[in-house]
């Protein structure tokens, strides 16, 4: 067990002065949200037939479960090649995993316009087998329950540790049940991402004449799966980054240059395919139109082709700024390139404009709080997060407890 | 949407409902023979030629649909009293445009398409927008083979996709309702006479019915298309050698005829491929799959790994503590 530290709850004030802010903008944003109930999308929304899905669905789902994906990729290494090592990271990515993806289903609710039909979803026999938002839906929907049973250990850990004895013991045998389940469960969260973050490509697939010619092809799922990884890579490293500015939490430089190679190789896989199938299908042409097509593009080049170098260099591996600053232009070439196929260089045709209002805008930004104010709370309350100096951390009770929860 | 022995699994890896989707793998078979051949699809011509833009149709439809009116083209000018919509919109299902570039002008009439591998009836999470009669579940009254895509509000959850997906830009949304629909036109399929004979007993668009010029005609598919080229053979100086909806995008069951000297995409018709966009997605999509097994053998390898690697982390632990 040497090589797994112990997550701890960080304790602290619940009602920080971050916390109220997070919390704030949350307000706003609900109160949007609930007019738009009463109103309708349209009077909180600069939504159109044409461009109908506005920037809720490219960034509330599209960009936040590919953050989210940290879990998947994440315990794609720990797990599936046995990389223990980095068990330390699986919690909060988990967590953040969790987070993510239920406030990605439940921007969804917001911006459905019959919220009341979704209730015939579980009827199987009325699938759309042929629908790639159904298998979204589906999957993930799955996978947030998947998500919050793996955040479990967690929780359980916490409870065992607790004072009372009633909770202890509790926490101590669910911990234990819970851990024998663990890797059928986390064979679900290997399936389940595998499936939608490709369906959160394929989506596109359909819109053969209006996503523009560069980012429509029929590599679109596998690319989408490829970014989904290389995101939640590059948001490990910033998240922990900034757990240790905030909590001090362990940040091992060794092991994430290691991680950062794999990053590296998945950054450049995807520019390969991505610049290859260009080539393939003869359309190096389009890049002679001097417009905003050309701009993103070239951006998203450099986004994914900066970092992927940077990944590679020992001067980069090894500096702790540098790294950060690699795995964050990782997040940001995922997240362009998503918007970009879903919005930016989507042409929904002649005579059709969108950009988002303000009411669309602050929903977007209090998820984005409320996500942030889920994480803290439940760090603080919960063990989650491995803190750096370990003889501070107590040890009561928790030994039988952490080879089961540590799953 | 040839390719559609379609990733069964994709739900039953999510849902775990394997016995179900087994089940559905027949019906999913079935009917794709059904959307392959389809002899008495219905549909309507459209004669650019012959249209002289009076919107009689324009109302006749707003009027059968029971659509509110809608201004918003004469928004801002003391004239905004009559119904005059500047596209399609949520309270309106068929419109007349007119293109004009100097000299060469053409009519043109909008309304949903009817395509024979329709995108929205592909992308459509539970089949509220389907072929009639060829839905996921059973509708009443609904017959089968004609084609007609109908939109039913009670499977619908309003995510849009269709609009998404639609080359044509055809399903509108009711953006200022609280409880909102798909608004698009159904071929008037509520106006069929059972006791008629034909295309009748299926649908009678209020369009072509009122049109004065016999600009839009009503019929089956394929005697429209006939008819079409009968039209092109005996005054091809007068028209464009094309039938639009011929093949385009898989094929349409609303066809158009433009006059010579104007090209279907200055009439506002997208330039499509034979394929269906349908066909490229479903194709892609499923795949992968191979008919469900990729998630299982995924879901199996995934399982035995974890399982293996854990139990060896735990003996080397128990070695460890046993020293």
């Amino acid at each position: 067990m040497s090589a797994h530290a112990h997550p701890k709850a960080i304790g602290g004030k619940l009602l920080d002065p971050t916390m109220k802010i997070l919390l704030g903008l949350f307000g706003i944003a609900a109160v949007v949200m609930v007019y738009r109930f009463f109103t309708g999308i349209g009077p909180v929304s600069n939504m159109t037939d044409g461009y109908a899905w506005g920037i809720w669905e490219p960034i509330n789902v599209v960009v936040f479960t590919g953050i989210g994906a940290g879990a998947y990729s994440v315990g794609l290494l720990c797990y599936l090649l046995n990389k223990g090592k980095y068990h330390p990271y699986v919690r909060p990515a988990v967590l953040v995993g969790a987070i993510a993806y239920s406030l990605g289903g439940s921007s969804i609710v917001i911006a459905l316009g019959r919220y009341w039909n979704a209730y015939w979803l579980p009827a199987v026999p009325i699938w759309n087998l042929n629908s790639v938002l159904l298998e979204v839906a589906v999957c993930v929907i799955s996978y947030v329950l998947v998500l919050w049973v793996e955040v479990l250990p967690a929780v359980l850990d916490g409870a065992a540790s607790s004072k009372s004895p009633g909770w202890s013991r509790f926490g101590a045998k669910w911990g234990q049940r819970l851990s024998k389940a663990m890797p059928f469960v986390i064979a679900l969260a290997v399936v389940l991402p595998t499936m939608h973050q490709s369906s959160l490509g394929g989506l596109m697939l359909i819109a053969t004449t209006k996503v523009d010619p560069l980012w429509h092809t029929w590599a679109l799922p596998l690319l989408a799966l490829i970014s989904c990884l290389s995101m939640g890579y590059g948001t490990v490293v910033v998240l922990t980054n900034i757990l240790g500015m905030t909590w001090k939490a362990k940040y091992d430089q060794a092991l994430f240059a290691d991680m950062s190679k794999v990053n590296g190789g998945l950054l450049f896989l995807f520019s390969a395919i991505r610049l290859g199938d260009i080539v393939v299908q003869g359309k190096l042409h389009y890049l002679g139109r001097l417009d905003h097509h050309l701009f993103f593009f070239v951006l998203e080049m450099a986004l994914f082709l900066v970092p992927a170098f940077m990944f590679f260099s020992p001067k980069v591996q090894q500096n702790r700024g540098r790294l950060f600053a690699a795995a964050l232009m990782a997040i940001a070439a995922g997240a362009l390139w998503r918007v970009d196929a879903y919005l930016t260089c989507y042409n929904a045709g002649e005579g059709w404009e969108y950009f988002p209002s303000m009411g669309e805008t602050i929903v977007t930004i209090g998820m984005a709080a409320i996500g942030i104010a889920v994480f803290i709370f439940v760090s603080r309350l919960f063990p989650v997060v491995v803190v750096d100096d370990a003889h501070r951390h107590s040890n009561v009770g928790a030994d039988q407890v952490r080879s089961a929860a540590s799953r | 949407m040839r390719i559609s022995r379609r990733s069964l699994l994709k739900g039953a890896a999510a849902a775990g409902a394997a016995g179900a989707v087994t089940a559905l793998a027949g019906k999913a078979e079935a009917s794709e023979h059904e959307s392959k051949h389809r002899p008495d699809a219905v549909g309507m011509l459209y004669d650019s030629t012959l249209c002289v833009g009076c919107r009689a149709c324009v109302t006749k439809c707003k009027e059968a649909n029971q659509l509110p009116v809608d201004q918003s083209a004469m928004q801002g000018t003391e004239k905004a009293v009559y119904d005059a919509p500047s596209d399609l919109n949520g309270q309106t299902k068929n419109i007349i445009k007119v293109f004009k570039d100097g000299e060469r002008f053409a009519f043109m009439k909008q309304q949903c398409m009817h395509c024979v591998e329709p995108s929205c009836v592909s992308v459509c999470m539970m089949g509220a927008l389907h072929k009639e009669g060829e839905g996921t579940r059973s509708f009443e009254g609904e017959n089968k083979g004609t084609g007609i895509v109908v939109y039913d509000k009670y499977t619908c959850v309003g995510c849009r996709y269709c609009q998404i997906a639609c080359s044509f830009n055809v399903p509108k949304f009711e953006w200022f309702d609280p409880l909102p629909r798909i608004v698009k036109c159904e071929l008037c399929k509520h106006r069929a006479d059972k006791n008629k004979t034909g295309p009748l007993a299926v649908a009678n668009p209020a369009c072509c019915e009122v049109c004065p010029r016999e600009a839009v005609i009503y019929g089956k598919r394929e005697e429209l298309l006939a008819i079409a080229k009968k039209r092109i053979a005996a005054d091809p100086k007068r028209y464009n050698a094309k039938v639009y909806g011929e093949k385009e995008g898989g094929g349409t069951q609303v066809l158009y005829l433009a006059p010579a000297s104007v090209s279907f995409q200055e009439l506002g018709l997208p330039e499509l491929p034979e394929h269906s966009a349908a066909s490229f997605s479903e194709h892609v999509s499923h795949t992968p799959y191979l008919h469900g097994v990729t998630p299982i053998a995924l879901y199996a390898t995934a399982a035995f790994l974890i399982h293996r690697n854990k139990k060896k982390e735990e003996e080397a632990e128990h070695h460890e503590e046993g020293k």
